[in-house]
């Protein structure tokens, strides 16, 4: 199901080549800036390096700041004939049978409590708009934790009693997590994708209004060469500082961003994993994601899937969009600046990973630089540091460099040039082009009354907007510094270390962050020595770097903070309109966690351990049994490693199993079957719901 | 490690006993039917008599005692009557999900419906019926073919150009 080539249009022609010609010409200026300042004694190789490396994160620099620009602009004016949202389309066909739509929700050892709110919240937004009917729910459970497992199914099944959902609301765990999510929707797709035109996938935090996934699918019917439409997601819902500011940000420079990107990217836009709506068949037809070949971190399975989703489909000639003006589509990000940086790891390898296949045969222009961008937002981190570096020892040569004042014929001092301008003009326009954006977002308020007291007011916005740049410039360069590290030691496939991660909204403590921001803070303690000892003039430039970084162990200490996240709000700081003006459907998501009554008595209880409840429970036993995919007898082998953890059991307890040691235990019937009767004939002594 | 010493520690679940009483027997049984829902103690008293007749009858499973193989046949008696009233296959996950429904509090009365002459039931088994999960629909499978992604195939023209292949 390839699509024909379609002829190009002029009005995506042309802003692409605004957009690129702006880019190229702003980093060309800079360059010719850089080199009039180098070149006058001849180019050293330091400073070749220094040019090259200028170049490429000033390019990146230019195309963020561009996108801004662009988005600056779409949203000030008002106008934008090509967002996909206002194009027309087609009218929809009266006698074609009504569309369905899967709504996935792939979960892996997730807060169970957390997903089935958030999804009950969704259901409850989408039959407020009438158009349940329309929709059918798929959890798909990769999880691996036996307790969790357990606790998923009663989930599902009290979401089921609780909204009559039989039939609708559908849950399964697969018995391998071959390929992790990419594998865990090509399950789906392969076994029920037959019964459905679209899929909306989300993540376990994502939130959708209902009548923003009824208007995903309106839009999908009017243009049927659309195989996938993004939604933004903003983010929402913490409480400590370190996510707040970071949801502030997200909030009101995150739509400008969209709107920039939707400006060049047109219908050649990108995939972000969830919160988007998907044409089954063609996403059957060519998204089948092959094992590369070669060993991690390059080859075998492909990690970041969405980028090469999209650039898949835009290959067959589908076109793929990114819906800026779509609201409603919101997900939950990482509490603290740790949490955040972990979440950084996992992503850093499947964007690196992208490099390889930047180079593919046949993929359009775009998609590889969808690649490229994938790229550079972790490999911009190392080449600053090499920047950085490279700036400091060409500054310490410069102080070892005697200036000569009297050579060849000339009678007269010849006094050394001073490139003081230029080399200031480099540095503002850098800081311009990084830090211009905010103030562009700021201005978009003034436009619009009822955002600008969604965000506290001007003042409070405008404060908010200083003191988040004061907070991005201090923690950038510990984020420069894990993402080196993430980097490196992907290329020379090592695992990197943590210090035990803890779950959930907490503080991080003394202990976490001196584990993990202790070498940060002795690499600026270190540099900030030498820099001071051998390079002067250099120090003073690198304060806000050094800063940073020997600040790293507090600031990540107070930003995780839930206190002083809620202060913040209490001050009006940071306010999202999200959160002074919430949508129905946070309302339910909050409703649902505060008043958590199931339906099924069992789950009103806390045990211990639900994979026990598995065991003893006569329902949840039964229910799990009921769960579980049908598969052979195990064969002699399999069956003696069995028994063998049913005597363990019966020796030493659950808790001398091993999370896979349970899990095998209770996927297997037979063994379920021997384990619930085996309980109730011997009952432990501490067993307290036995009798 | 001294491999001369042996845990002293109790083992997690009590040892089984060998030629258990039949008071021990029927304690568990009893307990075990009122963890399924069954309150009137002539109804449990019937359903054990029931039970031990069939483990009685079964043949000796690997791994489960005296105790164990009654509670195993307490079971099964369930699962035969949900199988004959709900028309299900015996061993299927349908009847487990007819079991997890009747232990789901979807239908409270039930057991008084096993004693119930046949189609004396139909309110239980119709609630049965309703509350049985789903967890999945039918398949309607598709085809999803690995796509082949050609890895450098933009370089593979300079790579030509340095390594010429020899002609035929």
């Amino acid at each position: 199901m390839t699509q024909t080539v379609q002829p190009p249009i002029m009005g995506h022609a042309l802003r692409r080549v605004v957009f690129f010609l702006l880019v190229l010409l702003t980093t060309l200026g800079a360059m010719g800036l850089m080199v009039s300042v180098f070149q006058t004694d001849g180019l050293s190789p330091m400073e070749l390096i220094l040019l090259v490396l200028y170049a490429i994160l000033f390019s990146w620099i230019c195309i963020s700041f561009w996108t801004a620009f662009m988005g600056f602009f779409v949203i000030l004016t008002g106008r934008d004939r090509w967002a996909i949202s206002r194009q027309s389309g087609l009218a929809p066909d009266p006698v074609a049978p009504a569309s369905r739509t899967a709504i996935l929700m792939p979960i892996y050892n997730e807060d169970s409590e957390r997903v089935f709110a958030g999804l009950r919240a969704i259901h409850r937004s989408l039959a407020d708009t009438g158009q349940l009917a329309g929709f059918d729910f798929f959890v798909l459970s990769d999880t691996r934790d036996p307790d969790v497992w357990v606790e998923e199914e009663l989930r599902w099944q009290d979401m089921v009693r609780a909204l009559d959902g039989k039939g609708r609301i559908f849950y399964r765990n697969r018995p391998e997590n071959t390929s992790r999510k990419s594998g865990n929707l090509e399950d789906f797709c392969t076994r029920w994708g037959g019964r459905y035109r679209y899929m909306i996938v989300l993540d376990a935090d994502s939130i959708m209004k209902g009548e923003t996934l009824v208007e995903m699918v309106r839009i999908m019917e009017r243009h049927p060469r659309v195989a996938l439409l993004q939604t933004p997601p903003v983010p929402i819902n913490r409480e400590s500082l370190f996510a707040r500011i970071l949801q502030f940000a997200g909030s009101l420079y995150g739509r400008m961003f969209t709107a920039g990107l939707n400006y060049w990217q047109l219908g050649e836009s990108n995939y972000w994993g969830h919160n988007a709506i998907i044409r089954i068949q063609p996403f059957l037809d060519h998204c089948g994601l092959p094992k590369l070949p070669g060993r991690e971190p390059f080859g075998g399975d492909i990690l970041s899937h969405d980028f090469v989703e999209a650039a898949l489909l835009r290959r067959a000639g589908w076109e793929v969009w990114l819906a800026y003006d779509l609201e409603g589509s919101y997900e939950e990000i990482p509490p603290t600046l740790i949490d955040y940086a972990k979440r950084d790891r996992r992503w850093c390898q499947g964007n690196l990973q992208h490099l390889r296949l930047a180079l593919s045969r046949g993929l359009n222009a775009l998609s590889r630089l969808h690649f490229l961008m994938g790229v550079m937002s972790y490999a911009a981190s190392p080449l600053w540091l090499l920047f950085l570096l490279a700036t400091g020892i060409d500054a310490y040569f410069q102080t070892r460099h005697e200036p000569v004042y009297f050579f060849g014929e000339n009678w007269a001092p010849v006094w050394p040039v001073s490139f003081a301008v230029e080399m200031t003009t480099v540095l503002l326009v850098t800081l311009t082009m990084l830090f211009l954006p905010k103030g562009l977002a700021l201005l978009l308020l003034l436009k619009d009354g009822r955002l600008r007291r969604a965000y506290g007011g001007m003042i409070k916005a405008t404060l908010s907007v200083a003191l988040e740049t004061l907070f991005s410039v201090l923690t950038a360069p510990v984020l420069m510094l894990f993402q080196t590290k993430f980097v490196l030691a992907i290329l020379m496939r090592r695992a990197v270390g943590w210090p035990p991660q803890q779950r959930g909204d907490h503080m991080t403590g003394f202990r976490e962050a001196a584990l993990t921001h202790g070498v940060q803070t002795l690499i600026g303690i270190v540099a900030g020595v030498l820099s001071y000892q051998y390079v002067p003039a250099f120090f003073w430039w690198f304060i806000p770097v050094l800063l940073g970084l020997v600040l790293a162990i507090p600031v990540s200490m107070l930003s995780s903070s839930i206190a002083l996240g809620r202060q913040a709000r209490e001050l009006g700081l940071f306010l999202t309109p999200e959160e002074t003006e919430p949508p129905v459907v946070l309302d339910y998501l909050a409703e649902n966690l505060e008043e958590d009554e199931p339906v099924l008595p069992v789950l009103r209880e806390r045990p211990t351990s639900r994979f026990v409840q598995a065991l003893t429970d006569p329902y949840v036993n039964a229910l799990h049994l009921s769960l579980l995919p049908p598969r052979e007898p195990p064969g002699k082998r399999r069956r003696h490693y069995l028994e063998g953890l049913i005597h363990q059991l019966e020796e030493e307890g659950p808790d001398s199993l091993s999370a896979v040691q349970k899990r095998d235990l209770i996927s297997d019937p037979e063994m379920l079957a021997r384990l619930h009767a085996l309980f109730w004939s011997r009952p432990p002594a501490n067993a307290g719901m036995l009798p | 490690m001294d491999r001369g010493k042996v845990s002293a520690a109790e083992p997690y679940l009590p040892p089984s006993q060998p030629a258990p009483s039949s008071e021990f027997v029927l304690a568990r049984l009893g307990a075990y039917w009122q963890a399924l829902g069954v309150s009137d103690p002539d109804q449990i008293a019937a359903l054990s008599e029931q039970a031990l007749r069939r483990a009685a009858e079964s043949p000796e499973a690997p791994g489960l005692d005296a105790v164990a193989r009654t509670l195993v046949a307490a079971g099964e008696l369930l699962d035969d009557w949900l199988a004959r009233a709900l028309d299900l296959p015996r061993s299927s996950r349908e009847l487990a999900a007819a079991r997890a429904a009747l232990l789901s509090g979807a239908a409270p009365n039930w057991p008084a419906a096993l004693f119930a002459a046949p189609g004396e039931a139909d309110t239980v088994l119709d609630a049965l019926r309703a509350a049985r999960a789903e967890p999945t629909p039918e398949p309607s499978p598709g085809a999803m073919p690995a796509q082949r992604i050609e890895l450098f195939g933009s370089l593979a023209s300079l790579r030509r150009l340095w390594r010429p292949q020899p002609r035929a």
